[in-house]
């Protein structure tokens, strides 16, 4: 388990980064907290001839409110947006979300830029992002971008970034912007020991006008498919319904009805995952309406 | 838990008390000396290339990639260390028994995925590594036995030469003998319990620097093992040298629990190669390693058939066993195995009971001990007990308090021959349920289940022999130097690997000497120093250091005795020993210390009685008597189940244990206490999985799930001492039983939630999937 030998590089800006990927091509891997990058490095199960570490490139840290939106840093680490005040009040479903990754020592070291740009299926920042209608902010030597979150996650660990694009940063709407009056937001997810990947889970941000209709809201599914996923057709079902009359477990029902990708392992059956998802939507939109009634 | 203060008296006893342990200071600042902290002049670095196919003919083998990355000192293949093999027999299993195949490296056919192959020596790891990828191995995959359960009908052989690929099979008398018992019998309950493959998983993994000396033809082995004698006398044999030519060091383990006793194909080639090399060599297994090669166990299944009168006694216990040993079991399998049926009539009231057993190949790693490698009878026989109360429609609890034996019962023979004596099996059950109140328990679930909430409660009762009286294991010995300071030093041969081996030493030699334990030390783990000791197995470190400190010290203590009385002139039977002073009794002033009884006796030759040797030093052989010592407990757990997400959640564990007199109970409930956590384990979240094709699934910690501190709840304690063993001290041995008790009071807990919806569990691990099937399975409601 230790790596095959890599050039290391730190580059001191973003430019600088971004031009080392462009000149090294498909050899080189954009290195941040590496609690990801470093094990696959490890286990030999990907080589990559450079590694540019960004950690010493301080443009990329920090959350800073942006008009209506909070930029995050794609360098920020986790235990820094568990911590933040600015975002435990703006942002309130990524709080929610921060303990659930992995265990301190992985939050301490964790970026969110590098679990965006990992994607994997079974973390939670891309289902925050999905249900946000999060905006990523990409560099490359032709400029900077942004991308919606509806359009970066493409496939198993698979994003729309270029191979010479850099994740700079994440922005996130404000809750007091989403539309509606009153917002409630909630995050479930089974996982078969705290600190472990979840099984199934499920992030909802739920706006209510002030007659009690769904004016809004953004479910997303984690662990049950090759990436974080919308669920569309539940969105579509509750808008515009009095939340007296939905039934959680519709809800739930509803957003896996439509899966057909559901991963399938040791720790559980596609079945058993969708049933467990349903379960976790139905959880959290109960929770998400909750905190919107009472808000 | 804080040491209680001891009482400042003369007659103050350390043994029975919680002197804090002496291994703590180094081991909790991240101060041991592990295998992997030795480092050697100009130590080279090995690593293994490893099969990825689960059975394949290996056509060729080409290292001139590797050989010529810088930095690689050597590749060896099979034809390179196979042949140097001079004897490879462990001590325990002897050199007469028909011994499974073990080659050092696999030599023209690979029989499981990680199986070795070939073994690199670089510079470092990294680039061993390195040049390990280089070796071109011509695979040709063969069809593997995956299924251990069908690899006595399969068309693939794991080994040639052992048709329907059994290692072996034992049984007992024939099931006709006693069809009696079952066709007279009110109830007859049968059921075949499966469970899965588990591994060890020690914090540190296996590993060893060898530094062979040209010049002396000498080795010394740095290992990572719970046996350095053993280690000593293999490496002896292997290599065809004596074995005073071989010293084996060992200081601080993180565990073994079975893996570390004997040296395994990894290390044999280490060992084999050492002597070809021109400097020390370093094999540290990685985690990805000892998931995929270092062994499995408790891969069985087993039908349990047991017959009840009509009022629920126990009339017939038999089992019929199937073990999985894989493809390289180490050490030979079937011995061991066969002792699971013969221990599975248990701690209860039968007179009819027979068995059989087979250990079957397959294309997985090998079976390899593990806390209580016949735990599995535990599993049968306490499931399929719970099962049969429920059919019988007789309290679990109150169907054990009906069979259990009494104290005065014993001795005892079970049907099987098991010789039991000094337990208290019913008093473990009784003390167990006062701790946790049952029927407080039983009122609190039918409350929950009102509610809709599935509380339940499991219990598993089991005697366990430990302190083994036979072969390499039936004598322990001591020396013990009383320096000239007047220090103490107590050398035995310890090869603890966590489990307090030091504080066992030094605790009982203070007592036994009337030192301060403040003056006494303990080396141990060096065989150049210390007495042959068979080290950690079998639950015998405890009482075996207990015997030998025990008759190694009574001659020092006569010497001191007899000195003393000379040098105050006092009668022999008036000296009291106690706080490393030799005193009269009822005169505490007239009094001599040890520093300066060690002085007369190493310096002062002619102030010594007459006709008394020079110096403060005795080594001594305590041998085991009868056929061991036999401990028991009762383990109660209660759990609630989710019945949506099949979530099971320990609420409390209670463990009636009877280990006899406990030489210190933070040590023994530190040993119980690491068992349940590695029994709820494997209850609930480990398995060693494979595919259909033979492939590993669970190769790092993100899918092999050990327990946390998150899913064990706090373990109670209740110690039972009606029973003490017959000597030495009435300690018996407490290492493995945690582990043999958990699986079943877990299984049964969640059964007995489950009752409602009318499952029955027979197989393991109970992962939240599994527990959601069988409540789908069941109809999904009551």
């Amino acid at each position: 388990m230790k790596p095959a030998p890599f050039e290391y590089h730190a580059p001191d800006s973003a430019k600088e980064a971004v031009d080392l990927l462009a000149e090294l091509g498909d050899g080189a891997k954009v290195i941040a907290g590496g609690q990801s990058l470093v094990p696959v490095l490890a286990l030999r199960l990907a080589v990559f001839e450079h590694l540019i570490d960004i950690r010493r490139i301080t443009a990329l840290r920090g959350i800073e409110e942006r008009g209506s939106s909070v930029w995050i840093g794609a360098g920020t680490t986790e235990a820094e947006i568990g911590h933040s005040d600015r975002v435990a009040r703006h942002v309130p479903l990524l709080s929610r979300a921060t303990p659930l990754i992995g265990h301190f020592q992985i939050r301490n070291r964790g970026t969110i830029g590098g679990s965006l740009a990992h994607a994997d299926a079974a973390a939670e920042y891309p289902a925050v992002a999905l249900a946000l209608d999060a905006t990523v902010e990409a560099l490359s030597p032709r400029g900077q971008r942004t991308i919606p979150a509806a359009e970066f996650f493409t496939g198993i660990w698979a994003t729309a970034l270029a191979p010479d694009e850099l994740l700079t940063g994440v922005s996130f709407p404000a809750a007091v912007n989403i539309p509606g009056g009153r917002q409630g937001f909630a995050i479930e997810e089974f996982a078969r020991r705290p600190g472990d990947f979840a099984v199934a889970g499920a992030a909802v941000a739920a706006g209510l006008d002030p007659g009690g209709q769904v004016s809004a809201s953004g479910i997303a599914l984690f662990g049950l498919g090759p990436v974080a996923l919308r669920a569309a057709a539940a969105e579509a079902g509750v808008l515009g319904r009095s939340v007296r009359e939905i039934d959680p477990a519709d809800v739930g029902r509803a957003a896996v009805a439509d899966l057909d990708a559901v991963p399938s392992d040791l720790h559980g059956s596609a079945g058993y995952r969708k049933k467990l998802g349903a379960a976790m939507v139905a959880r959290a939109w109960e929770k998400a309406v909750k905190e919107a009634a009472s808000g | 838990m804080s040491a209680a203060p001891l009482p400042d008296t003369a007659a103050a006893r350390y043994a029975g008390s919680r002197v804090r342990r002496v291994e703590d200071a180094r081991l909790l600042t991240g101060a041991g000396t592990f295998v992997d902290d030795v480092t050697r002049p100009g130590m080279l670095h090995a690593s293994f290339v490893r099969s990825p196919h689960p059975r394949a003919r290996i056509a060729r083998v080409d290292t001139a990639a590797a050989l010529a990355l810088p930095g690689v000192h050597a590749v060896f293949t099979a034809d390179d260390l196979n042949g140097d093999v001079v004897e490879a027999w462990y001590t325990g299993t002897g050199s007469m028994v028909p011994d499974t195949p073990r080659p050092p490296l696999a030599a023209g056919e690979a029989r499981f995925a990680g199986d070795i192959v070939a073994l690199v020596v670089a510079g470092s790891r990294y680039l061993a590594e390195d040049a390990a990828e280089l070796v071109d191995v011509g695979y040709e995959p063969l069809p593997a036995v995956a299924d251990y359960a069908a690899a006595r009908t399969a068309e693939a052989l794991v080994h040639e030469g052992y048709a329907a690929n059994l290692a072996g099979e034992l049984a007992g008398a024939p099931a006709e003998t006693i069809a009696d018992a079952y066709t007279s019998a009110a109830h007859v309950v049968s059921e075949t319990i499966w469970e899965q493959a588990q591994g060890a998983v020690p914090l540190e993994t296996r590993g060893l620097v060898a530094e062979w000396s040209r010049g002396s033809r000498e080795l010394t082995v740095w290992a990572g093992t719970q046996a350095p004698h053993e280690v000593r006398m293999f490496a002896a044999r292997l290599l065809g040298i004596p074995e005073h030519s071989v010293r084996v060091i060992t200081r601080d383990v993180g565990g073994g629990f079975g893996q570390k006793v004997v040296p395994m194909r990894e290390d044999i080639c280490v060992l084999l190669a050492a002597r070809k090399l021109p400097a020390a060599v370093k094999w540290i297994e990685d985690r990805r390693e000892n998931l995929m090669a270092a062994g499995t166990a408790r891969h069985e299944h087993g039908t349990a058939r047991l017959a009840f009168g009509a009022d629920g006694t126990l009339r017939a216990a038999s089992l019929d066993h199937v073990q999985d040993v894989g493809a390289y079991p180490t050490p030979w399998p079937v011995g061991t195995g066969a002792a699971t049926p013969m221990i599975f009539p248990g701690p209860y009231r039968v007179s009819a009971g027979t068995f059989t057993h087979a250990s079957v190949f397959s294309n997985t790693p090998g079976r390899v001990a593990y806390r209580g490698p016949w735990a599995f009878e535990t599993l049968a026989r306490e499931v399929t007990l719970d099962i049969a109360a429920r059919r019988m429609g007789i309290d679990p609890a109150e169907l054990r308090r009906r069979n259990l034996l009494r104290r005065d019962e014993m001795p005892y023979s079970s049907p099987t021959g098991m010789p039991y004596d000094h337990m208290d099996p019913l008093e473990t059950l009784e003390q167990a349920l006062a701790v946790l109140d049952y029927d407080a328990f039983r009122a609190e679930q039918a409350a929950a289940r009102s509610r809709g909430r599935y509380l339940g409660v499991g219990i598993s009762c089991y005697a366990e022999p430990t302190t083994p009286a036979f072969g390499v294991y039936a004598t322990e010995g001591a020396t013990i130097r009383i320096e000239p300071s007047g220090k103490v030093n107590v050398y035995v041969a310890g090869g603890s690997t966590g489990n307090s081996l030091e504080t066992t030493a030094v605790q009982l030699a203070a007592d036994a000497l009337g030192a301060d334990i403040a003056d006494v030390h303990t080396i141990q783990g060096d065989t150049a120093v210390t007495p042959f000791g068979a080290g950690t197995g079998g639950s015998r470190s405890g009482s075996m250091i207990a015997g030998a400190v025990g008759v190694t010290a009574a001659e020092l203590r006569d010497k001191l005795t007899k000195l003393a009385a000379h040098k105050l002139e006092a009668s022999e039977a008036d000296i009291e020993l106690a706080r490393s002073r030799a005193a009269v009794k009822g005169d505490p002033e007239a009094g001599v210390s040890f520093a300066e009884l060690a002085d007369i006796a190493y310096f002062q030759p002619y102030a010594l009685p007459p006709g008394m040797s020079p110096g403060l030093e005795a080594s001594a052989r305590y041998a085991a008597t009868g056929m061991g010592l036999w401990a028991c407990a009762t383990h109660v757990c209660t759990c609630e189940v989710d019945s949506m997400t099949g979530k099971v959640t320990l609420l409390r564990y209670v463990v009636g244990e009877d280990c006899g007199h406990m030489i210190n109970p933070a040590v023994v409930e530190g040993q119980i206490a690491g068992g349940v956590v590695q029994g709820i384990g494997g209850a609930l979240l480990e398995e060693l999985a494979y595919d259909a094709d033979g492939n590993p699934v669970a190769t790092t910690f993100m899918d092999y799930l050990l327990p946390t501190a998150t899913e064990v709840p706090l373990i109670e304690y209740a110690h039972v001492e009606t029973a003490p063993g017959p000597e030495p001290g009435g300690y018996k041995g407490v290492g493995e039983g945690g582990a043999i008790g958990a699986p079943p009071a877990v299984v049964n807990a969640v059964a007995d939630a489950l009752a409602p919806f009318g499952v029955t569990i027979t197989r393991l691990p109970l992962s939240p999937a599994v527990v959601a099937g069988l409540i789908d399975e069941a109809g999904g409601s009551q």
